[in-house]
Parts: structure tokens; sequence; C-alpha cells
């Protein structure tokens, strides 16, 4: 029985339950089976320059394009004749040797945005880009599927809209000692004590109530949980390591999280790009590579999944100032062990058939990256959390 | 008719962001027809919002053109500004002039959605929304398509009649006048032709350009012509169906989150076809509807109202402007940075783990060193009260100065037994209620950071 449901049956089975048995008997319930296997997304914000990603360092348009910026073959790391990878992605070209990585190119969507906000909203809605939504994609698997609020976990102080639903969200934390801390207030608990079943059943103030009582017990699942395992893998000294490894320590504990939700900014490279963008790509794969390493460490690794997007590519041309401007479709990352289409995926974007912008013309519509992983990985229906049928993509 | 206490701090919360005992007790003998009309005479005028900045005074483009660098620096303050402007318009909130326009402005600008980071068109947006809060939605509404910061956020810029652009006139018609299925494909297409040269200059001043513009004939809502912008907005509001939508809108958000179809109908009479505002919430306010038990305390206060709402109560200042833009972050909310065009969606939306916990206990963090008694009556434990105290004000995330004296003049009259009728306008359920008659209640501040920390004081 779902939570929720739960809910529902037990305020019509009885008008007065009071609070703490009923929040108990939420504890001692089996939790039902969302399945094994866990996602985890991490969104590299800003728009990352994917051409200097995964680099055509055999075209000469590239260069023509971008006779600073672009990277010649003897500054790269090369991966077959055609395409290389940025040097900083070194421990990403580690994973990919062992056939843990697939390249999805050329990803975007119809009548593409530019503005990082409205791009990145509908990457986290999976709208249209003439539809705006409210809920995430995220918030409506926890809508349709979810339990608790720690089914999802935003690895950050606050919920990024991916991660709302209309009638659940995830929840956020990135030390779980201080949210537990937080919900452990005294007072709360004397309110939570003192409420009736009838006033969880009133719309909106109930709501409050409900929503507190099961901050209060994820707060607390989380942290008794995690506390259980310490990481001893090394992580490099950023931000971003940081967020990889409470993940790794949530995961590794044996928290039945489904999906954890982090984050990596800094990728709006308008003006001097080529440091920029090696420091932000280092951080991105040097805590990649420590994550996997403490997974397959701990054998969580086989179980997860992991997504990497950004919101938009940046223009094939580069501009004056030795960046590049915002653009369209751009490279997707998947990371994990048992991968059907090792390597790439696709072809790379072609840079002679541009749009009207000069921007790439995309090729594989993200949202049919999000129901293949819906629906191949976490087994669940997409077309219940998209709203929307898309075609099945075959990289797991 | 005399209005009861409740009634008056139902409609200070909604008209505005409450009521103090000190104010409240000067109104109580008034009724309701002049305690409406003196809402809406204080909201008379309009009072622009600007922030002091003596560099946006004077400005030169032509002479900013010739020096690239200056143009450049130029640019990056119209953004850095934006923050002040963030905090100048919560300050307003905290203390406004036109109580009753401020809270239509903060409607308007979840209505008329639009984010734009140079602060001079930010700011003369929201003016714009101030001065027509009360007027007339038709020369709002035409006022709101030729504003800079609209014109470039829903890419009307880019609207040219060799190219069109259809994201304002979707926008026009699915978000701002009729709502979704009252319109179709094609009245879009067409629509968005009738927009074309809309631009604007560097000052922020709406700029026609002729011959981006298309004045060939279109054909809209099954008329033809060679409209204009005006002329569609003119068309589309002889639909119905347009006073409806904003009648909805405006009753989730001041009455309540669930439509009462007659209430929307009696609505949709009053404004139509005038699309006269000021007579529609006067109408609204008037209705004994509005005062039903079933509308009061029902709402879920948004994180603006939360912050001006505690202000009200105990005024405090941040020592430092980012903690304010911090809790905004935290609690959902960050005024002039809505999430997208659809702007915040508010009630069960502003809710989740996180917001919950650090909601109820923000009172006792801003106001009172993150300490909520929990003590019984007759127990004694003050040495350990005031122990955890010192520990936890070393780990506040914020700094605050707030201004107890201030409650204590306001609530001068209010008695502790009577605090919460002050404080909550949901009720408690019984068992809240012999948990809070059950504490011990040594001081007036006390109580108020007891009632402020349970979820009721949530609702307004």
């Amino acid at each position: 029985m779902k939570r929720r449901e739960f809910i529902k049956n037990t305020s019509l089975a009885s008008s007065l339950v009071f609070v703490p048995s009923f929040v108990n008997a939420f504890d001692s319930i089996m939790q039902p089976n969302l399945g094994h296997k866990r996602l985890v997304i991490i969104q590299l914000e800003g728009g990352n320059d994917g051409l200097n990603t995964i680099i055509p360092y055999r075209n000469d348009l590239y260069f023509k394009n971008r006779p600073t910026l672009g990277i010649k073959g003897e500054k790269l790391i090369k991966a077959t004749d055609e395409i290389g990878f940025h040097t900083s992605l070194k421990p990403l070209k580690n994973l990919y040797d062992k056939g843990y990585v697939t390249i999805l190119n050329n990803v975007g969507y119809p009548n593409p945005n530019r503005s990082h906000f409205r791009s990145m909203d509908i990457w986290q809605t999976a709208s249209h880009s003439n539809q705006t939504l409210t809920s995430g994609w995220i918030g409506r698997y926890l809508d349709t599927y979810g339990n608790v609020p720690y089914d999802a976990i935003e690895v950050d102080e606050s919920l990024s809209l991916a991660m709302k639903g209309e009638s659940m969200s995830a929840i956020a934390t990135k030390n779980a000692n201080r949210l537990f801390k937080t919900s452990q207030e005294p007072y709360f608990k004397q309110i939570i004590k003192h409420n009736s079943e009838s006033h969880l059943n009133e719309h909106n103030l109930g709501y409050l109530y409900k929503t507190l009582i099961a901050a209060e017990s994820s707060a607390k699942q989380i942290y008794e949980t995690s506390k259980t395992f310490s990481s001893k893998q090394s992580y490099p000294n950023s931000g971003f390591a940081k967020q990889l490894k409470t993940t790794a320590e949530f995961i590794n504990s044996g928290l039945q999280t489904k999906v954890y939700y982090t984050s990596l900014g800094g990728f709006d490279t308008h003006a001097n790009q080529i440091n920029s963008q090696s420091r932000l790509l280092s951080q991105y794969a040097e805590g990649i590579e420590s994550f996997v390493n403490d997974l397959k460490e701990n054998g969580t690794f086989k179980d997860t999944l992991i997504l990497t997007f950004s919101e938009f590519g940046r223009r094939v041309k580069q501009n004056a100032a030795n960046g590049t401007d915002h653009g369209t479709a751009n490279n997707v990352f998947i990371i994990g062990e048992h991968l059907k289409n090792q390597g790439f995926y696709n072809e790379l974007a072609s840079l002679e058939d541009l749009d009207a912008n000069g921007d790439l013309k995309f090729e594989i519509d993200f949202r049919t990256i999000y129901a293949t992983i819906l629906s191949k990985w976490l087994n669940v229906d997409d077309e219940k959390v998209l709203n929307n049928s898309f075609k099945q993509l075959n990289f797991i | 008719m005399i209005m009861t206490q409740r009634e008056i701090q139902h409609l200070f919360w909604r008209a505005g962001f409450g009521i103090l005992p000190k104010q409240l007790q000067k109104i109580a003998h008034k009724t309701r027809t002049q305690i409406v009309d003196e809402l809406f005479d204080n909201s008379y005028r309009s009072t622009p919002l600007k922030i002091d900045a003596l560099e946006f005074e004077n400005i030169d483009y032509q002479s900013l053109k010739q020096d690239k660098e200056a143009l450049k620096k130029f640019t990056k303050l119209l953004q850095d500004k934006l923050v002040d402007f963030n905090e100048a318009w919560i300050d307003r909130l905290k203390n406004p002039k036109e109580l009753l326009r401020e809270r239509m402005t903060l409607f308007w600008a979840n209505h008329f959605v639009c984010r734009e980071n140079n602060t001079l068109f930010a700011q003369q947006y929201n003016n714009t929304l101030r001065e027509h809060a009360l007027g007339n939605l038709r020369s709002f509404t035409k006022a709101v398509s030729k504003e800079s910061a609209m014109i470039k956020y829903l890419n009307l810029k880019q609207n040219k009649k060799q190219s069109p652009n259809e994201n304002f006139a979707r926008e026009l018609m699915e978000l701002f006048t009729l709502g979704k299925g009252n319109y179709s494909e094609e009245d879009i297409k067409e629509s968005a032709r009738a927009f074309t040269g809309y631009n604007h200059d560097f000052y922020g001043d709406y700029k026609f350009r002729r011959f981006q513009h298309d004045y060939d004939k279109k054909t809209f809502f099954n008329r033809s012509g060679n409209f204009s912008g005006d002329d569609i907005i003119d068309i589309i509001l002889v639909e119905q169906q347009c006073a409806r939508f904003i009648c909805e809108k405006l009753y989730r958000y001041f009455v309540n989150t669930s439509i009462n179809k007659n209430h929307i109908e009696e609505m949709v009479e009053v404004f139509y076809p005038k699309y006269d505002i000021e007579d529609l919430m006067r109408f609204v306010f008037m209705s004994d509807w509005f005062y039903d038990e079933t509308n009061i305390g029902t709402k879920i206060k948004s994180p603006i109202d939360l912050i001006v709402g505690l202000h009200r109560d105990v005024p405090m200042e941040f020592n430092d402007q980012k903690h304010l833009l911090a809790l905004q972050k935290m609690l959902g909310q960050v005024l002039l940075r809505p999430p997208n065009v659809a702007g915040w969606k508010g009630g069960k939306q502003w809710i989740d783990s996180n917001t919950i916990l650090l909601r109820l206990r923000l009172s006792s963090i801003l106001l009172n060193s993150a300490h909520i008694s929990t003590k019984q009556k007759g127990e004694f434990n003050d040495r350990l009260n005031q122990f955890i105290k010192r520990k936890k004000q070393k780990h506040l995330p914020f700094k605050v100065e707030h201004n107890w004296e201030h409650f204590e003049s306001a609530y001068k009259t209010v008695s502790i037994k009577e605090l919460q009728k002050y404080l909550l306008m949901a009720n408690p359920s019984s068992e809240t209620q012999s948990f809070l008659n059950e504490l011990g209640k040594t001081t007036k501040q006390e109580h108020c950071i007891q009632l402020m920390s349970i979820p009721e004081y949530q609702m307004c």
C-alpha cells in the first residue's frame, strides 16, 4: 500500500487516531519496493560548451569557427580517429575505457530557448519549449510512485524545480546531521504528539502537519542510516566533490533513496573560456572518478546510473572575447556498469547544417533519455511521469 | 454593520499583511463600508518605488556608447543593483504607504510575470504594475505589452514581420487573459503578427519599429483587419472568459484556493465589460461570503507574507542584505526572480520538508536566538533555558536586529491569553489548543514565539 493511500485509509477507518501511533505505523510498515536501482543526476549549470568537451578534432569547420578556442589533436585525449576528450576529462576517459560511459551527442529539444533560466526550466520540468509546467520530472515521479520525501534527495540547501511535485516533493540536505538537529526541535515533537487525525484531514493546515511529520521522520531516517557509514575514499577538495561524497555515503549506508540530485555551476563561459572550463571539467571528472570508485568498492555501482546534463551547449562560432555564447544541443553523459551501448551512442553533430543562429540542430530529444531511464532503469511508467509518450532509446 | 475583530484581521491579512492590535482598536467601531472605503482611499495614490542610485540619474547613452569599457561597467552596475531593488521592495512591503495597492502589486507581479536583470527596466516594470494595480485591466494589459522588461522577457524584440516570434502572443492568452483551451494555434500565429515591431531603447522607453511591423490583414477570433497589438487586446477583452479567468485567479489569491462558482459569477458580473479592478476588489471585500469562516485562516502564507507579517509584529533588520536574499531563496520565493512565466504556484507548493522545518523555526531563529520554550506550566528550568539559548545563539545562520519594544507597545493592551487571537488566523484543533494551554507562559515574548512556531501561524 502506498503511504498516501494509507493516510487516506486510516482516516476513513477511524476519526481520531493519535499521531504518535500513526507515525510509528509508518516506520514499521515495510516500505513498498521501488526496486533497488538508483539514479544520480548531475546538473552542469550555465551551459557547458559541449564542442570543447567532446571535440571533433579532425573537423575543419570546427577550427574555422574557433580560431583561438579550438583544441588541436595533440592537446586532447583521443578516443577515436575523429573524436577526443578535453584533457581535463582524463578521469572520465578512464571510465570510458572500462566501458562505463555512454555519450549521447547532440541532445536538445525543438525550438530551443537560449535563456539559462528558461532552458533549465524546460530540462527540469521536461516541458515543451512553449509550455510552462509547475512541477519537475522527478517531482512527478514522486507524485505517482513516491512513498516518503527521501525517495529523492537533493544534496543542497533547497530544492530545485526538478524535485518538486504537485502533491509530494523531495527533501534537500547537504548535511544529514544538521537537518536531523533542525527536525528534532523539542517543540515540534510536542506539536506532533498533540495532534489528531482529524486535524490532518484539513485541507491546507492538514498538509502542513503531514509534511512536518514526514520531514521529521525523513530527517531521522536519513541521519540514522547515513551515520552508519563513513566514506574511506579520498575525494578532491571541491564543493562538488563534497556533494558526491555525501551522496556516496547516503548510497553506501543503504539508504533506500531512488534519486539524488547534485549540481556544479559556473559554465557560462562568455569570456576567456579556456581556463575556467578546464578547471570546471577537472572538478567534474575528478569528482566522478572518486565517486565511482567509492561505489564500486562498496558494491553499489552496479545499481547506480549517473546522468550528466547542462541546460544548453554553446554557439559553434566563438565570440570576440575568447568565449562562446549560448547555444542549443549538447552532449549528455550516462555512467554506469552495465550499459548496452558503451562509448558513443550516436554521431557528433553536423557543423555544416546549423540553424539560423549558427547553432547545432538537435538530434536526440532529452525527454527520450528521461523516458528511457524511467522505464528501463527505475521501472515505472514513463508516460505517467512525463505526460507524453516518448521514444525509448537503447543505452541501458 | 460593525465588523468583528476576526473579520477585520481577515480583511487586513488578505488586503495587506495583517494588522496590529493598536491599529485594529482604532478602527474597531467602524462599519465594513467605512473600513473598506478607507482601504481604497489610502491606496488612491501610487508612490513609485525607486532605489537611490546616483549613477542612474542623467544617463547619457550617446556618450556611454563611445566608451566600450564604461558601457560594460554600467551594464554590470545595472544588474548588480537588482539586489538593492529586491531589498527596497521588501522594505516597501514592510512599511507600505498604500497598503492595498502594494498587496495588489505583489499579486500582479505574479500574474504578469516577468524576469528582468536590468534594474532600471525591472524598476520601471514594477512601477507600472503598481500604477495600474487598481486601475483598468484594458490599459494595464496594453501598458504591460509595451514595457521594456516584457518586450525582452517574452521575445517581442525578436518578433519581426519576416520572422514572427509567438512567445508573447501565446502567454498573453494562456497566462495573462484567457487561460488554456480558449484560443486556437491559429489565433496565436495571427496575433503574434500584430505585435511585431515592439521594441525599446537603452533607457527602457517603448519604441515602435514600423519597418518591422506587419501591416497586413490578420484574422483573429473570427474577425479580420489590419490589427495592431492594442486591437488584439481589445478583441480578447470582448470575451467574457477573460473576465472569468482574472476573477478566478483573484479569488484563489484573495479568497480561497478552492473556487466557488457562484461567487465567481457574481464577480464576473461586476468586472465585465468595464474591467475596473478597483470596483471588482471593492465588491469582493464588501461581500458577505468573503468573511465566511471557510475562507478565514485557510490560506498558506507565501514566504513574503511570512517575512513581512513577522516584521509587522516584531520589526527586524538583517545586518547583511545577503541574508535576506538567502532566506527568500531557502523559503522558495525570491522577489523579482519568479521560477518561470507561470509564476509561483503558491498554496501547498510553498511547502516541502525543508521549507516546513524552516518556516516553523523562523520566528525563533530571527527573533529569539533560535529558542522556543517548551516549558510546561509550573516547570522551573529557567537556567536551563538560558543555557540552551546561549548555546544556540552561536550557530545562528542569520544576524538580525530586532525591535521587541515595538511589539510590547503595539500589544500593550493585549494580555498573554489574548495574544493567540491576534497572532493566529487558523483555529487550532482541540489537541493543539490544550497543548497551548498547558504551556507555561512566562512572558508575552516567549508566548509570541510559541504561537509563531506552530503550523497554524503559517496560515492567514
